[in-house]
């Protein structure tokens, strides 16, 4: 049973799912972190969890990724019980986390060392997949560098790095890209982009509407531990709202408010107000007839999909 | 250098791996606790002098202030005709292991967890809470296994060294170390801030190792205190390094025998609960 939203796919996946989660709880003491939440994500695809801080985004891929145990429900990652059979489960899993952990004593060439011993991997193969995978990540020739002589950015194309050296079969992100500056955002979303057209399949949790946007093929919402809606960006914001959005301040423009509301439902949350409407001429009229300043009109989005099933911004 | 990324650049490995259809394996769990002892082997490999002078040198500056200095005005000998610096050997033998491994597994084991994030980057891979700590376990008895054979070796080049049965040093090392970490475990268990060491090191392993047969014979003291010495793990640790260094002649107590059992049946529970403790601390 579950009460998640969901719109269909808008294409046919193959093959058993990567990940079936059923009615899955996670509890912290009298909190549920994860609060029956039910999804199955194909093979092949991106999936994207998106959600406030402490939505339960961390939790439920921490379970998924053999990390921690769910207090009930059912959860199957790559057709196994990913936590009585961790070791077997995780070696197909890869991981990149929100913390960069590496040795930082250490070069970058005997950190990746290390990390394939975890996974029974070394010799000659490994080795040149780790200059494979450093290439891939642009980091080619760094094999020698400490790791305390990275910047930001090269530590988590590194952590990508290192996440595909033992090939897996799901790679789990986890906010990669969270303090990031944009120039790096971008050369990490085509990283990804370029694994997901080989065929991999990625687990993506983010409160970047835009990260979602860019590189996932189904979204889940989190909130409060609950899956309240999931389906295709795109889909998503069809289903749920009409496709322009004007935005204004209710304060300083009182009287546009009063204005619009003769003509139009207008929601409210906090100072701001959302006016939803199929044609983008329309509220430009609206606007232009209410003299808002700036360009008030813009495409619904994820956001605002998020805005209104749960009142809540997720940058919250 | 430039952060662009091509789209173009994905890995052939990757469609290679997923053409051949070949799921990866989980290494056996005896490997998975080796990488775990080997990532601690090199990273310590690097320091290794700078980790091995608190646990090394502290005890050597004992024997040569104490057992040597302070010795040479003690006329008296002990333990059936020994010196008092081949009488104090022994016990520096056991304050090497046991301080090895306090460090590592208290310490060490707590920038890990809390300020490195060491462990949670290891959950990421096939290992599981147990192979991480029962690589570490074994780390800490390889490190007193090391390091108290070099004590050995130098006690041995001042003469302090009377049985050829001093050849087990390392081994007694290596269980006495893995017991205080067994022991240490459990106490970071406990520990959420790293100034809580200072009590566990002053005030359980300082009187521990001074009170345990270290610079006094302490079946000498009245029969009370002396049982109380009797059941500190310490006084089995020093025994079982007496037997090998000085022989039984030596002992301090016609039970000695006894001393080595207790100090594996000391590494094999204090472990066990150390492990367990520290799996549980790493939650799920």
């Amino acid at each position: 049973m579950s009460e998640t939203a969901r719109v269909p796919l808008d294409f046919k996946p193959s093959g058993p799912p990567a990940i079936e989660i059923e009615n899955l709880v996670k509890r912290f003491g009298a909190l549920a972190a994860v609060d029956g939440v039910s999804l199955s994500i194909p093979r092949g695809i991106c999936y994207a969890l998106l959600g406030p801080n402490g939505a339960g985004k961390t939790t439920l891929s921490r379970m998924i990724g053999a990390v921690s145990r769910g207090d009930a429900g059912k959860l199957t990652v790559l057709g196994r019980d990913p936590w009585r059979e961790q070791s077997e489960v995780k070696a197909r899993l890869g991981v990149v986390m929100q913390d960069e952990v590496f040795d930082e004593d250490l070069n970058v060439l005997r950190n990746l060392q290390i990390y394939g011993l975890f996974f029974g991997r070394r010799g000659e193969a490994y080795e040149r997949k780790i200059r494979e995978m450093l290439k891939f990540v642009q980091l080619e020739g760094r094999e020698q560098m400490p790791i305390q002589a990275l910047s930001g950015g090269m530590r988590r194309r590194l952590m990508i790095a290192r996440a595909l050296l033992n090939e897996p079969e799901l790679l789990i992100l986890d906010e990669p890209t969270t303090g990031l500056d944009p120039q790096v955002r971008h050369a990490i979303w085509a990283t990804l982009r370029a694994l997901k057209a080989k065929g991999m399949t990625v687990l993506l949790t983010t409160h970047y509407m835009e990260e979602a946007e860019q590189l996932a093929d189904l979204v889940g919402i989190l909130h409060k531990g609950k899956l309240v809606v999931e389906g295709p960006p795109s889909g998503l914001i069809a289903k749920h709202l009409p496709r322009f959005v004007l935005e204004f301040d209710a304060h300083k423009d009182g009287a546009a408010l009063d204005a619009i509301a003769a003509k139009s439902a207008i929601e409210r949350h906090g100072d701001r107000a959302f006016v939803f409407h199929d044609s983008e001429e329309t509220l430009r009229g609206w606007a232009t007839a209410s003299r808002l300043q700036g360009s008030p009109v813009r495409a619904a989005s994820l956001e605002d999909v998020f805005l209104k099933l749960t009142g809540r911004t997720l940058d919250e | 250098m430039s952060e662009e990324l091509s789209d173009a650049a994905a890995p052939a490995a990757i469609a290679a791996q997923e053409e051949a259809g070949a799921a990866p394996r989980a290494p056996a769990g005896f490997k998975r606790v080796y990488a775990v002892w080997f990532r601690h082997f090199r990273v310590y490999s690097n320091f290794f002098f700078a980790n091995a002078t608190p646990a090394i040198f502290e005890p050597l500056f004992l024997m040569l202030a104490v057992g040597l200095g302070v010795g040479n005005y003690i006329k008296q000998t002990f333990n059936g005709g020994l010196d008092y610096a081949s009488f104090m050997a022994p016990g520096i033998l056991a304050m090497t292991s046991l301080y090895t491994a306090a460090f590592e597994a208290s310490y060490g084991t707590f920038i890990r967890y809390m300020y490195q994030k060491t462990y949670h980057g290891m959950l990421a891979t096939p290992l599981t809470r147990r192979d991480i700590f029962l690589g570490e376990l074994l780390w800490c008895g390889t490190k007193g296994m090391l390091f108290s054979s070099l004590v050995g070796l130098v006690l041995f080049l001042f003469g302090k060294v009377h049985s050829p049965a001093a050849v087990l040093i390392p081994a007694v090392g290596f269980v006495t170390s893995v017991a205080f970490a067994g022991l240490s475990f459990f106490v970071t268990s406990f520990v959420n801030s790293i100034n809580h060491f200072q009590y566990y090191f002053t005030v359980v392993l300082t009187p521990l190792t001074f009170f345990s047969g270290l610079m006094f014979p302490v079946q000498e003291l009245p029969a009370n205190l002396a049982y109380i010495a009797y059941a500190l793990p310490m006084f089995h640790v020093i025994e079982t390094f007496r037997l090998v260094v000085s022989g039984p002649e030596h002992s301090s107590v016609p039970w000695a025998w006894a001393c080595p059992f207790v100090l594996v049946g000391m590494a094999v529970t204090l472990g066990y609960i150390g492990v367990r403790r520290m799996e549980g601390k790493l939650k799920p």
